[in-house]
């Protein structure tokens, strides 16, 4: 069985620039799997309370050139970079893909297509797949069976499933139903949950009934906030055994 | 009693589950936003709504199981209720094809409201909640809750929007009858309230006011607040409406071409329809409003507050703003801004039509109702009825067979006539 997948996110140029870069580069690379790196938006209507206050001061502190280096560094050491982005902030999909590509970002993950665009969705899918871009589908207990039947076939990457309604946010589920239901609609692809995810038990819940992964981000900010670089890598560490255990 | 009557309301007509139509709409439907920076009024709804309430809310099982002992509560307040062929109705109208209607009057309190308020209060009291709170404007959800409660020995607080207070005082009675704690909303008890008195001691009152002060009232109390529509989990419970009418439809050998509701939130609407949608894909279905609300028309399909004080989250519904001041309309019920985001993401989907009709109309829909099969319906469920009435006229000689769900009784509502 193929290791399950640890996928960090970051808000670029959260807490700063400097932090983020410290975090970043502290990461032993044979832990995590991919990277999810949130561009700061100024509508990040998806996400948590945690994850919008990254998203304003991210968006004040961001600098493309500051990153170029830790993107190359990560795409060089065959990490697969993802970026979340959101539509509403997206111009022109084919230069934001080619863009991202040229900084070594495999593909996307776009949290309103689905919800807030689903009308222009398979125009917009159809142009990633032909670039070679990922578009990685996201669905959440709300996304109707039709819905995730027909993106999953039109698609060819992993799919991201979020627990919750936004990150960060406890809203009780019921795992067994939810898992055994996404399972069902589609067969043999890898699926990483995330959204809400954050204690060793919440990995291993997920890890027994089948998922490929596991993305966190809220958890991340408070060790960010506190410039805990030693108490991050050690929570990181303790996840990637949660997830060996299972596999 | 003839064998088929007894039949139509054996107690296997009401459903095992509730259903849920998330998993089968046509596109995904748009989650609760936050629209607050650093506050999220989604966790709020942790702290304030029954646990399995949220998780219903949120997981989207197309069906849920309805525990036993909210069936058998089902069973003790009237359910399931009568589903009847308007056959003088039919002739009154000189009409070729077959008018049904389910008959939600027929509960305990009157409406459709208590399918819900008993399943909101059993998973209150199951998390042993010192009891439920919740706003009322015209009366019909406060008087559901207020049984439900009691039925679950929980206390029950409710705001009552001041107005409908002082021009309703028959249903405060309803309410305090099944010992619930019934004030004037802004109230004294709650912080909100005491700071909106102190700026104007004769304030009206609203939803948006009521909404907030029970909200403070569950926080600070170990309360729970129960969500009287427009939410998911209201629209689940709501379905034993649709999923009976289809059972007791099928028993009589047949089954609707048009099916007709009214829309304040959308609970009554969404509970009685959207159990037929997986059903057929050529059934025509109607919802609803009144001429002074027009939200389907006039209204923008957008993100906006549930409430006017902002304290739920925004959803995405057909929205006349949150600060929509309703006309003091005959149907209190009907005046709600918006309308559940289901219902809205298939009215803009094309799936669902949406009708209005005026206050004449329904006025005469009730009286022509009242004349022919006997029940004085709710000014609300008037506009279904009228909306059914005004289809006739136009398909006279399509020979379909059209089903009304009648959400309420309107015994309380006759001020209107006076
Ligand atoms: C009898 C009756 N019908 C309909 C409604 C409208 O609400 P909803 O659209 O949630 O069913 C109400 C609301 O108070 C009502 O009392």
């Amino acid at each position: 069985m193929p290791m399950k997948n640890l996928i960090p996110y970051f808000t670029l140029g959260y807490p700063n620039n400097e932090t983020l870069k410290r975090f970043l580069m502290a990461m032993p690379l044979d832990i995590i799997n991919y990277i999810e790196f949130g561009f700061p938006s100024n509508d990040p209507r998806y996400d948590g309370p945690t994850i919008r206050k990254t998203h304003r001061i991210g968006n004040e502190n961001y600098n493309e050139n500051f990153y170029f280096d830790i993107f190359k560094h990560f795409s060089d050491n065959n990490i697969k970079m993802y970026s979340l982005s959101y539509y509403s902030d997206i111009d022109d999909i084919e230069r934001f893909a080619a863009i991202l590509s040229n900084l070594g970002f495999s593909g996307s993950i776009i949290p309103d297509l689905l919800i807030d665009y689903y009308d222009e969705a398979f125009d917009v899918i159809e142009t990633l797949n032909d670039m070679h871009f990922e578009y990685i589908p996201f669905f959440t207990p709300s996304t109707p069976d039709n819905v995730i039947k027909k993106v999953s076939e039109k698609t060819f990457s992993w799919i991201y499933y979020g627990l919750q309604p936004s990150t960060g946010i406890d809203i009780p589920y019921d795992l067994d139903y939810t898992c055994s239901r996404i399972f069902s609609l589609v067969k043999s692809r890898e699926i990483n949950f995330g959204f809400g995810i954050k204690t060793i038990d919440d990995v291993s819940e997920l890890a027994r009934r089948g998922a490929s992964g596991v993305a966190i981000g809220s958890y991340l900010v408070n060790m960010l906030d506190k410039n805990d670089v030693n108490g991050f890598i050690d929570y990181l560490k303790m996840i990637r055994g949660a997830l060996d255990v299972e596999a | 009693m003839s064998e088929e009557f007894k039949s139509l309301l054996s107690n296997d007509i009401i459903p095992e589950n509730w259903y849920n139509v998330t998993p089968d709409l046509p596109e995904p439907l748009p989650p609760p936003r936050d629209t607050k920076t650093d506050f999220s009024s989604i966790n709020l709804l942790n702290k304030i709504l029954p646990k399995e309430v949220l998780k219903q809310e949120f997981t989207f099982k197309r069906y849920e199981k309805i525990p036993d002992e909210i069936m058998e509560k089902y069973l003790q307040i009237g359910r399931p209720t009568p589903l009847i062929r308007a056959k003088n109705l039919e002739k009154y109208l000189d009409y070729n094809g077959k008018i049904f209607f389910k008959y939600e009057g027929a509960t305990a309190t009157g409406s459709h409201k208590i399918n819900t308020a008993i399943a909101q209060a059993y998973y209150a009291m199951e998390e042993s909640a010192n009891g439920v709170t919740t706003e009322t404007g015209a009366g019909q959800w406060g008087s559901a809750t207020a049984l439900a409660a009691s039925l679950y020995n929980l206390k029950s607080q409710i705001f009552m929007v001041r107005i409908s207070y002082e021009q309703k005082p028959l249903r405060k009675v309803v309410m305090s009858l099944y010992n619930s704690n019934v004030v004037p909303s802004p109230s004294n008890l709650t912080e909100f309230g005491r700071k909106i008195l102190k700026e104007n001691p004769e304030h009206p009152g609203t939803l948006g006011i009521g909404i907030s002060e029970a909200v403070e009232y569950a926080l600070d109390h170990n309360y729970r607040y129960m969500v009287a529509s427009v939410m998911n989990s209201a629209l689940t419970h709501q379905s034993v409406i649709g999923q009976e009418s289809i059972r007791q439809m099928e028993l009589l050998g047949e089954f609707p071409d048009v099916l007709f509701g009214c829309v304040g939130g959308g609970s009554n609407f969404g509970g009685f329809a959207f159990p037929f949608l997986p059903k057929s894909d050529d059934i025509e279905i109607y919802a609803t409003t009144a001429h002074e609300v027009p939200k389907f028309s006039k209204g923008e399909y957008k993100y906006d507050l549930m409430d006017t004080a902002g304290v739920l989250p925004a959803v995405r519904m057909y929205s006349l703003g949150a600060d929509f001041v309703p006309p003091k309309i005959y149907a209190g019920g009907l005046r709600y801004h918006g309308a559940a985001p289901s219902l809205s993401l298939l009215i803009n989907h094309g799936r669902i039509k949406s009708d209005e009709v005026s206050e004449s109309e329904v006025k005469d829909a009730i009286k022509i109702f009242a004349n022919t099969q006997g029940f004085i319906i709710a000014p609300e469920s008037g506009h279904a009825v009228a909306s059914a009435i005004k289809y006739i006229k136009n398909h006279r000689n399509d020979k379909k067979t059209l089903l009304i769900n009648v959400s309420g009784h309107g015994l309380l509502d006759l001020s209107i006539f006076q």
